[in-house]
C-alpha cells in the first residue's frame, strides 16, 4: 500500500469528525492521534437495568371489564405477568439498550431494544428527517406514537415502578407502539405548539386489534389501518413554570376480535376510534438540589368500538352461523392524576390515582355485562444518588369493582422495590 | 378598506426583513455575550435561568418555541447542556440550528479547555471527557469566545460585520483593563475550597490555588467522609469556601465550624437581558470573595 492510499481514508475520518454532535474542543482536536478509530463513529449506546422485587396481598385479576373475554385473544389474562407488568418476588423487567445517532446530514436514527426472558424485542426503530424546511418532521419506522404524554416514555422514565392502567389496559402492556411514518409540525410562534398525524400498520390489541384472514369469517385488511393525531400547547410561563396540554385520537375501520365460547366461534369486526386529553404541569423550584420541583400530570383515554357480531358453531370440517350478525358498540375509558415533589435534593415522593371504566360498556357474548369502575391508589418514593441511578419503594392499593361478571376481584396491597439505572450514553432529559 | 389591507400585507411581508437576528442563548452568561458582541442588530434570549444547575435542566415545550425561531443558539458546549440541549434542537424543528450547521456555535470549541484528560467513567463521577466545560467564568476566555462570535455573527449577517468585531474587540480591551486590578486584588488570596469544578477557569486566571472540592467526585453530593478528610487535610491552612446559588451551603458550614474558613455563596451567571457590565460586576463580587 502506497502512502496516498493510506492518506485516504484518515483524512477522511479527520474531516468527518468534524461536524458530528460532539462538541470537541480545540485541545482535544490537538491531542486526538491521527489513527482510524472506529469508535468514533459509533453511536450513543446506553443500557438501563431495571430491578424489581414484588410483595402482593393477593393474586389480582384485571380491572372488571379488561380481563378474559373482553380483551383480544393474546390481552391480559387477570394476573399481571408478562411485558412491563410486575410479578412477585424478584425480577429483572427488560434489559433496555438504545442506541442512536446520525446516519447522515438529513436523518438521525433510534433503535430501542428489550432483552427479556423471551429473548430480544424490538421495541423502538426509527429515523428521524434533521434537515425539513418550515418546521416539519418526519419519523418512520416502529415508534411509539405521540399520542397522549406517557405512552410514548419507556419505562425508565416512569415516575411509578408501573404504568398507569389506562395506558396498559386501553392500549396494552406496551402502549401504542406501531409500525409506520408520523409527520409532525412545530408551529413559528412565541408559544409552543406542534401538530401531527400518523399513519400506522394498525397492530395495536387495545384499539386496532388485527388476527387477519381466519376462518371463520374475519377477512383481512392490509395495511396502515390506523390514523392517528395530535396537538401540543404550551404557553410559556417562565423558567419557573411549565405547562403543556395535549389532545389526541386515532381511528380504524379494521378492528377484529375472536373468541372460543363453549366450543363456538364468535367473531368481531369494525370501527375503532380513541380520543384522549393530557396535561403536565411543572415547577422547578429554584434553588439547591432541585428541592421543592413538582410534577403534575393528567390523563383522560377512551376507546370505543362499532363492531358487528356473528357467532359460528363448528360443523365438521366448517363452520355454520348462528343467527344474525348484530351490531355491538362497546366503550370504556381510563384515567389517572399523578403528582411528584421533590422532599429533598434527589428524592421524591409521588401519589397516583388510577381510575379505569368510568364508561365501562363491555358485552359477554352478545349480553351488555355489568361492569363498573375499578381504582387504584399508588404512592412512591424515591432516591437517586445520581442522575444515572434510582432507588424507589411504591405500595399501592387495588379497589376494583366487585360486580364483575368474570369473578369476584378482591382488593389488595402491592409493595415494590425497585432500581433503576443507565449505563452508557448521558440520557435525554425530556419534558 | 383594501388599501389598508395592502399596506398591512406590505408591513408583514416587510418585517423579516427589518427583524434582528434571532440568537438563543443556554447559559446568561453567553446571553450576555451575544448581546454584547451583537448589539443593537440581535434579539438575544436566554433558555436557562441563572440559578439553576446547567447540568440538569430539561427540554422544555417553551425551549422549543424558542428554538424554534432562532437564526444562532449559543451554548456552552463541551457536553455541560447534553441532557436538554440536543435533544430540544432535534424537537423543535429547526434544521438551521443544528451541530455543525452556522446556525450552531458552542464556546467550547473556540477556547481551550482545561482537565481534557479524564477518563470516560462514571465512577469518577459525572465526567466531561471533553474538559471541564464552566469556562465561562473566564473573562479572558470570555473575550475569546467573543471573537469568534463575532465572526459567526458576521457570518450569518455579514452586513454588520464590522460592528460585530469592533464590539468583540472592545469587550475584550475591557477585560484586559480590568484584569490588570483583579490580578492585584487577588495576589495575596490565600486560596479557595470550591462546591464543583465551577470556578477552576477563574481559579486559574488569577493564579488562585484550590485547596479542593467540597464534592467527592463533580456531581456527587458531600459526604461526610470526604468532608472530614478535607478537615483532617487542611487543617492549619487558610482559604474560603466558594458555592453558587444553586449548591447547598451545609458542606460549607461544616468547613466553617471546623475550620474556621469563610464561606461564600455567589451566582454564577448574571440576569438574564444583563450587559458586560453586570458580568464584570458578577467577576468583581468572585474576586472580592476571594481576596477575603
Amino acid at each position: 500500500m502506497n502512502t496516498r492510499q493510506r492518506l485516504t481514508p484518515i483524512l477522511a475520518v479527520s474531516l468527518l469528525n468534524a461536524p458530528a454532535w460532539a462538541q470537541q474542543g480545540n485541545s482535544t482536536e490537538d491531542t486526538s492521534p491521527l489513527i482510524i478509530n472506529g469508535n468514533q463513529f459509533n453511536p450513543a449506546i446506553s443500557v438501563i437495568l431495571d430491578g424489581i422485587y414484588g410483595n402482593f396481598s393477593r393474586k389480582t385479576d384485571a380491572p372488571a371489564g379488561f380481563g378474559e373475554g373482553n380483551e383480544a385473544e393474546h390481552g391480559d389474562h387477570g394476573n399481571e405477568e408478562h411485558g412491563h407488568g410486575v410479578e412477585e418476588g424478584f425480577q429483572l423487567r427488560e434489559t433496555e439498550v438504545a442506541i442512536s445517532g446520525s446516519i447522515d446530514p438529513y436523518l438521525d436514527a433510534s433503535v430501542t431494544a428489550a432483552i427479556g426472558d423471551e429473548g430480544v424485542e424490538l421495541e423502538e426503530a426509527y429515523v428521524l428527517t434533521t434537515a425539513l424546511p418550515a418546521g416539519f418532521r418526519i419519523k418512520a419506522g416502529k415508534f411509539l406514537s405521540d399520542v397522549g404524554y406517557i405512552n410514548r416514555q419507556h419505562p425508565h422514565s416512569w415516575d411509578f415502578v408501573d404504568q398507569p392502567w389506562m395506558r396498559k389496559f386501553l392500549f396494552g402492556d406496551e402502549g401504542l407502539n406501531e409500525t409506520g411514518v408520523q409527520l409532525a409540525w412545530v408551529a413559528p410562534t412565541a408559544q409552543y405548539t406542534r401538530l401531527g398525524v400518523e399513519i400506522l400498520e394498525g397492530e395495536n390489541e387495545g384499539v386496532a386489534n388485527q388476527l387477519g384472514d381466519v376462518e371463520p369469517g374475519l377477512e383481512a385488511s392490509t395495511g396502515p389501518r390506523l390514523v392517528t393525531a395530535f396537538a401540543t400547547y404550551a404557553p410559556n410561563l417562565g423558567y419557573d413554570h411549565a405547562l403543556q396540554l395535549g389532545i389526541s385520537g386515532g381511528f380504524t375501520d379494521a378492528f377484529q376480535q375472536r373468541h372460543e365460547h363453549e366450543g363456538n366461534v364468535e367473531i368481531l369486526q369494525g370501527d375503532s376510534w380513541f380520543a384522549g386529553v393530557d396535561t403536565v404541569y411543572k415547577y422547578d423550584a429554584p434553588g439547591p438540589g432541585g428541592r421543592g420541583d413538582f410534577k403534575l400530570q393528567a390523563e383522560y383515554l377512551i376507546r370505543a368500538r362499532d363492531l358487528e357480531f356473528q357467532e359460528f358453531t363448528p360443523n365438521n370440517d366448517h363452520f355454520d352461523a348462528v343467527g344474525t350478525p348484530q351490531t355491538l358498540r362497546p366503550k370504556q375509558d381510563g384515567a389517572y392524576v399523578q403528582g411528584l415533589y421533590a422532599i429533598a435534593g434527589r428524592w421524591d415522593a409521588g401519589l397516583r390515582l388510577d381510575a379505569i371504566g368510568m364508561a365501562n360498556k363491555v358485552f359477554e357474548g352478545t349480553e351488555r355485562e355489568e361492569a363498573g369502575t375499578s381504582f387504584r391508589y399508588t404512592g412512591q418514593l424515591s432516591y437517586s444518588p445520581t442522575e444515572f441511578s434510582r432507588f424507589r419503594t411504591q405500595l399501592a392499593y387495588l379497589d376494583p369493582d366487585q360486580g364483575h361478571a368474570g369473578g369476584p376481584s378482591e382488593n389488595a396491597w402491592q409493595f415494590m422495590l425497585q432500581y433503576n439505572l443507565s449505563l452508557g450514553a448521558h440520557g435525554a432529559h425530556r419534558f | 378598506m383594501r388599501k389598508s389591507i395592502f399596506t398591512l400585507l406590505v408591513i408583514i411581508m416587510s418585517l423579516p426583513a427589518q427583524a434582528k437576528l434571532q440568537v438563543v442563548a443556554t447559559a446568561p452568561n453567553l446571553g450576555m455575550l451575544a448581546s454584547a458582541i451583537g448589539g443593537e442588530h440581535v434579539a438575544v434570549e436566554v433558555l436557562a435561568p441563572p440559578d439553576r444547575d446547567l447540568h440538569y435542566l430539561e427540554a422544555r415545550p417553551s425551549m422549543m418555541a424558542q428554538l424554534r425561531n432562532a437564526d444562532l443558539v449559543v451554548s456552552v458546549g463541551a457536553d455541560l447542556e447534553a441532557g436538554w440541549l440536543p435533544v430540544a434542537i432535534q424537537n423543535a424543528g429547526n434544521a438551521g440550528i443544528r451541530g455543525g450547521q452556522p446556525g450552531y456555535f458552542s464556546g467550547a470549541q473556540h477556547t481551550d479547555l482545561i482537565q481534557t484528560n479524564q477518563a470516560a467513567d462514571r465512577s469518577q463521577g459525572d465526567v466531561h471527557t471533553k474538559g471541564n466545560p464552566h469556562f465561562y467564568l473566564d473573562p479572558v476566555r470570555m473575550a475569546e469566545v467573543g471573537n469568534a462570535l463575532a465572526d459567526r455573527l458576521s457570518e450569518l449577517d455579514p452586513g454588520n460585520g464590522s460592528d460585530y468585531r469592533a464590539r468583540a474587540q472592545g469587550f475584550q480591551s475591557e477585560v484586559n483593563a480590568r484584569m490588570t486590578e483583579w490580578h492585584e486584588r487577588t495576589e495575596d488570596a490565600p486560596g479557595v475550597l470550591l462546591y464543583h469544578k465551577d470556578a477552576d477557569y477563574l481559579m486559574e486566571r488569577l493564579d488562585v490555588t484550590i485547596l479542593g472540592y467540597l464534592e467527592p467526585l463533580p456531581g456527587i453530593a458531600p459526604t461526610g467522609k470526604h468532608l472530614s478528610g478535607l478537615v483532617q487535610d487542611l487543617k492549619g491552612k487558610q482559604a474560603v469556601v466558594l458555592y453558587t446559588d444553586f449548591q447547598p451551603s451545609r458542606a460549607a458550614e461544616f468547613i466553617q465550624r471546623q475550620l474556621g474558613w469563610p464561606h461564600h455563596q455567589l451566582s454564577s451567571q448574571v440576569q438574564p437581558g444583563s450587559d458586560q457590565k453586570a458580568y464584570f460586576e458578577l467577576i468583581d463580587r468572585w474576586v472580592e470573595a476571594i481576596s477575603r
